[in-house]
């Protein structure tokens, strides 16, 4: 079991945990009215905070990321080697060249080993968390540093404004007045050590679920949420609990679903709160950042209070706490909970409690099925199925190939022709894994099923349709539909969506194709023993003439066996 | 009118991506959204709504706005010509 052992804030309320704690329990905020390109509210670093936190040579995002494990790493007296790891969250990287500036922050910070990039929308923070837990409890690395980033540009704002989620003025979590979230921008550190350390934090149980819903909805019945928080509460007693601190975003749709899960969850009458009014919604630092203020309120026995929440405006009678609150002695723990586009639902329990260790024994999976398609052919349990040669329109309509593979042999489900290029391939992909699965050992309901990829170029594709969508100051009219898309996980959600997927959904990004870390990180899904099969592997689509989906279908233990067991 | 309900056919399933229908597919009168109609979701309504202030300069301010007039091709026909800036 990891403990963390340092922590970092750089946001624009300060530089240190510290300075964002105090200023947190000051009541002061960030959020910002801003007119430019409409009219919108926002924590941003000023230009004066900018200057100062960039380092010469470095991109800004590369900057707070750098200062932020540096100042996390001063708390700590490690030795980085190959057993350190670097686990980057963050929803949009810097903009179009991710993998190379997170490179260059392993680098400045002395990371050998090779880093991991968690893409898992507005869960980032939280999944990159239950990751780094489960590395150490692999025994896989000694230490592992999370570092969760997002800065803000033209292309996010935009396209949370196409979407209607924003809040012109500053957002009111939970609130009867709520009308949307206000985005953010932050670099926040924890580091996770095997070792043990007095008096310290640790994720004693973590899970992420899907909704199985809608791309870019919540589930109204929260039923993902509530599965996600059901299993962090396993074995544990919810008397213990001092507070949870909640996603809170302030979108009618998002608070009203917590409610529902907290509720659903029987934990409806535990203190519960939400740290948005204060630093806006900073993405893929907002797990991370929402997890250290509460740790330190909870140090200091103390619950934060919700800036921005008045009156209750959700069902579910759940207990918003709107003032700093002392805490009640006896209760020490915590529950984090948060949600995010692609129907990805995640919680953590954390606790200062010496960790029971879990089950040390890894489960083994074998290989079921695997494909590969690329432009060119289309590969099932080593067969080829179809390739260029075979191909109607040789020629001249290069690209074709997901479309020829959905008309043949799927063709049931008109969203395909709504989705980007990553979604279609890992779509297409998927359906056939499944035709073959269905064949071979027939129809059964695998809820329990999670669903990983992993690339190098994130959402790049659909980052250039966006982009087209909002590059002309004349023609400005941002798409919603493209960007949803540019999130890439959403294609992990469409196939939770398509069939009713409920497991563990997430998305990563790697500097290069490694099937040994793909392999680790598929094992270490499966620590969650809720998962009883995976769909796993490499997702990449640059363009239509160039794309590449490797993936397989690992089953763990099939159900005789456990019987026998 | 029957121009504009035309035309608004061809930028619904241009704009909405709905591969395989054609203008002639859809009821003029027939719900958009919900089961029954053609099974269109929240981001194809945010879709509409930009489709709208990209064509005919109408800016609708919220989400629910749209939710009124989205009801059929023929209610959105009757708002455009009333509100259309182009």
């Amino acid at each position: 079991m990891a403990t963390i052992i340092a922590d970092n804030i750089i946001s624009p309320l300060g530089n240190t945990t510290q300075a964002n704690y105090q200023a947190v329990m000051a009541g002061k905020s960030a959020l910002c009215h801003y007119n430019s390109p409409f009219p919108f509210t926002a924590s941003l670093f000023n230009e004066e905070q900018k200057r100062s936190l960039r380092i010469d040579g470095y991109t800004l995002f590369e900057s707070l990321a750098i200062q932020s494990i540096r100042e996390a790493l001063k708390q700590c007296q490690i030795t980085i080697n190959e057993r350190t790891c670097l686990v980057i969250s963050s929803t949009k990287l810097g903009g179009g060249q991710g993998v190379h500036e997170v490179q260059e922050i392993a680098h400045a910070v002395g990371i050998t080993s090779t880093p991991i990039i968690v893409c898992n929308a507005c869960i980032s923070g939280v999944s990159a968390l239950i990751l780094a837990n489960r590395l150490i409890e692999m025994q896989q690395y000694d230490y592992v540093i999370v570092c969760g980033i997002d800065v803000q540009s033209t292309f996010i704002i935009s396209g949370f404004y196409s979407l209607k989620a924003l809040s012109e003025k500053p957002c009111r979590p939970f609130d009867i007045d709520r009308t949307g979230l206000n985005l953010g921008e932050a670099a926040a550190t924890v580091v996770l050590s095997k070792d043990k350390k007095a008096d310290s934090w640790h994720i004693i149980n973590a899970a992420i679920r899907n909704d199985a819903f809608h791309i870019s909805s919540p589930s109204p019945q929260a039923d993902g949420c509530q599965m996600a928080i059901e299993t962090a509460m396993k074995d544990q007693d919810a008397t213990n609990l001092a507070l949870i601190n909640a996603h809170g975003t302030a979108t009618l749709y998002n608070d009203q679903m917590e409610a529902r899960g907290l509720s659903r969850a029987g934990l409806a009458d535990i203190p519960t709160n939400a740290l948005k009014g204060y630093y806006g919604h900073t993405m893929g630092a907002a797990g991370i950042l929402e997890t250290i203020i509460t740790m330190h309120g909870l140090d200091n026995h103390t619950i934060v209070g919700t800036k921005g929440y008045n009156e209750i405006g959700v069902s579910g009678n759940i207990a918003i706490i709107k003032e700093n609150t002392p805490t009640h002695n006896q209760k020490t723990d915590f529950l984090k909970i948060i949600s995010g586009f692609g129907g990805c639902n995640a919680a953590i329990y954390v606790s200062k409690k010496e960790p029971t260790p879990g089950p040390s024994h890894v489960r083994r999976g074998k290989s079921s099925h695997s494909i590969v398609i690329t432009p060119q052919k289309a590969v099932l349990d080593n067969e080829i199925m179809v390739s260029n040669d075979l191909l109607p329109y040789k020629g001249e309509q290069r690209g074709s190939m997901l479309t020829l593979l959905y008309k043949t042999k799927i063709n049931n489900y008109p969203k395909f022709y709504k989705m980007d290029g990553l979604a279609r391939l890992g779509f297409v992909a998927t359906e056939l894994l499944l035709q073959k699965e269905r064949e071979t050992e027939g129809e059964r309901n695998r809820q329990d099923r999670a669903v990983i990829f992993f690339n190098q170029s994130s959402s790049e594709h659909a980052d250039k349709v966006f982009l087209a969508s909002i590059s002309d100051p004349e023609n400005f009219f941002p798409s919603p539909s493209a960007f949803v898309y540019t999130l890439p996980n959403i294609v992990n959600g469409e196939i939770a969506i398509r069939n009713n997927y409920r497991g563990e959904t997430a998305f990563f990004i790697l500097p290069q194709k490694d099937d040994d870390i793909i392999q680790l990180i598929t094992q270490a899904t499966m620590s969650d023993e809720y998962h009883k099969s995976i769909i796993s592997g490499w997702l990449e689509y640059r363009s239509e003439n160039e794309y590449f989906a490797e993936l397989r279908i690992i089953d763990y233990g099939n159900n005789k066996q456990e019987i026998e067991n | 009118m029957d121009e504009l309900i035309l035309e608004l056919k061809e930028e619904i399933i241009r704009v909405l991506n709905l591969e395989d229908i054609t203008p002639e597919d859809i009821d003029s009168t027939a719900p958009l959204f919900g089961a029954g109609g053609l099974g269109l979701d929240s981001i194809d309504a945010l879709e509409l709504i930009v489709l709208l202030e990209k064509r005919y300069g109408i800016r609708l301010a919220s989400a629910a706005e749209g939710k009124t007039i989205f009801t059929s091709v023929e209610n959105i026909a009757k708002y455009v010509s009333e509100n259309r800036k182009r």
